[in-house]
């Protein structure tokens, strides 16, 4: 280990952290006390998507009311993923059949019309 | 067999007069008690904009019912009419006997928890609120 890291110590007056850390498993111990380490390291913070259907405490979702199903699809009529709503999968599950529902009785539209 | 309910929705013609609609609503009306059922709701929407072109119109007049029947023949034949009738465009009957059985035991389910969340959170609430530890703290 002391051998391992004298080099190291060298590499950074010369080049900096980047060789060392793509080196190998050796070289990440070394490059985090250093500053270059931080700069790699970047935290997204995401705002973590709730289910609407659970924040209201749906029991059931309403295939006559269009204008809650709305929001759950594309312009062109497909139905949103749940990773793109936060939909919580047994709400989606409801949600995709009140929505084929609602496109049975034009409610909705199966395909936006050109 | 335990009587079922359904959701009963058609849609007419936009350029029928109103008569023609209420006549239909009572055949449909005769047509359940004949058969053994009943029409607990008649809901008329009126005309609605659809989302998607049918018979080459775009509105519709929009009916919405509560059908109660205890054998599906009730339906078989309320939906047979509503094929022949001529105002009418489309229909669409789901059954909500099920959903609603659904939804009460949901709803048990989570008063069920409620009634029994009070118990964990009564020993938790003290420290909870923020006066309590900055009184308790001069004196410890």
């Amino acid at each position: 280990m002391a051998e391992e890291n004298a080099p190291q110590q060298q590499s950074y007056g010369s080049s900096g952290g980047g060789g060392p850390r793509s080196s190998g498993p050796g070289g990440g111990p070394g490059g985090r006390p250093g500053g270059p380490a931080k700069r790699g390291k970047r935290n997204f913070v995401r705002k973590k998507k709730v289910c609407r259907f659970c924040v209201d405490k749906a029991d059931f979702i309403d295939y006559k009311k269009a204008e809650i199903l709305a929001p759950f699809i594309q312009e062109r009529g497909k139905i949103l993923p749940r990773r793109m709503t936060g939909t919580c999968s047994r709400h989606q599950r409801w949600l995709t059949v009140a929505i084929k529902r609602a496109q049975n009785i034009a409610l909705l539209p199966f395909a936006a019309e050109l | 067999m335990e009587e079922r309910l359904y959701d009963l929705i058609f849609i007419c013609r936009p350029d029928t007069p109103e008569a023609d609609i209420d006549k239909v609503i009572t055949t449909l009306e005769h047509v359940a008690t004949e058969k053994g059922g009943k029409i607990d709701s008649v809901n008329k929407w009126g005309r609605k904009r659809m989302a998607y072109r049918v018979q080459k119109l775009r509105e519709g007049y929009y009916v919405y019912m509560v059908v109660r029947s205890s054998h599906g023949e009730v339906v078989k034949e309320l939906e047979r009419r509503l094929k022949v009738a001529d105002p009418v465009m489309k229909y669409l009957t789901v059954r909500l006997d099920e959903e609603l059985k659904r939804q009460d035991k949901l709803k048990r389910h989570r008063e069920r928890r409620a009634a029994r969340r009070p118990r964990k959170t009564v020993p938790a609430a003290p420290p909870m609120p923020g006066t309590e530890p900055q009184a308790a703290a001069p004196t410890a």
